[in-house]
């Protein structure tokens, strides 16, 4: 049984890797000068499990939307705030699974979640989309506010009469 | 949204780390919104709601808005 996986493995970290991406949440008792110290860490244990990384971010200081708890030595932290931060690689899907026991035991991460992605940049869509959607409804309610304010004045100026003479 | 939200602004992709254009897709008690009324095909919904719940794990988007 032993031979063929050996193999296997080097066949595949050839051919069968994909593109993955790890986004993680670092507990906020690091300073903010060491994040990026972290985050050099982290490309340094991919590329150690043969890893070619393609993109990144920074790890940034987000708030979180709920709180999240994790157990160290038996503490129960509660944490609000931590930094953000996602890198793009690819892998061999076997050297994957070794990487996810790896980073569990990690103490600086909250949590982890490595999915399957392509290699294409995702986020970059993110501006023009933004700038279309306000676009539109401005140019309408502008149209509106300006037939409906003559309207107005009539109907007002009907109203007053019509209180003035009963 | 008559169109597909995702098709009109040429995304082929739906990221979790988009927390801007996912919010659209959310009712303000932070639930995902129906086909019915996000519009866009069924493909993008199951994408869309999947790239929803893994930013809710990391802490991106809430589980629930008291």
């Amino acid at each position: 049984m032993q031979e063929p996986e050996i193999k296997d493995e080097n066949e595949i970290s050839e051919e069968n890797s994909k593109v993955y991406e790890l986004g993680y949440l670092l507990i906020p008792t690091i300073k903010e000068e060491d994040a990026p110290v972290n985050y050099g860490n982290l490309k340094e244990l991919l590329v150690s499990f043969n890893g070619e990384i393609i993109s990144g971010e920074m790890p940034k200081m987000t708030s979180l939307a709920y709180s999240m708890a994790k157990v160290t030595s038996n503490i129960k932290n509660k944490f609000n705030t931590a930094y953000f931060g996602w890198i793009k690689f690819t892998m061999n899907s076997q050297k994957v699974l070794e990487l996810k026991k790896h980073l569990d035991l990690d103490p600086n991460i909250i949590r982890f979640l490595i999915l399957k992605t392509i290699k294409e940049n995702t986020i970059a869509t993110k501006r023009f989309a933004r700038g279309e959607m306000y676009k539109r409804p401005a140019m309408k309610e502008n149209a509106k506010n300006e037939t409906a304010i003559p309207i107005n004045k009539e109907e007002i100026d009907k109203e007053i009469d019509a209180l003035v003479i009963s | 949204m008559k169109q597909d939200y995702f098709s009109a602004n040429n995304i082929k992709y739906i990221d979790y780390k988009d927390v801007e254009i996912l919010k659209k897709f959310l009712n303000p008690n932070g639930k995902i919104m129906s086909h019915k009324r996000t519009g866009i095909t069924a493909k993008n919904q199951r994408q869309l709601a999947s790239a929803i719940k893994h930013a809710r794990f990391l802490g991106l988007l809430p589980f629930i808005v008291k």
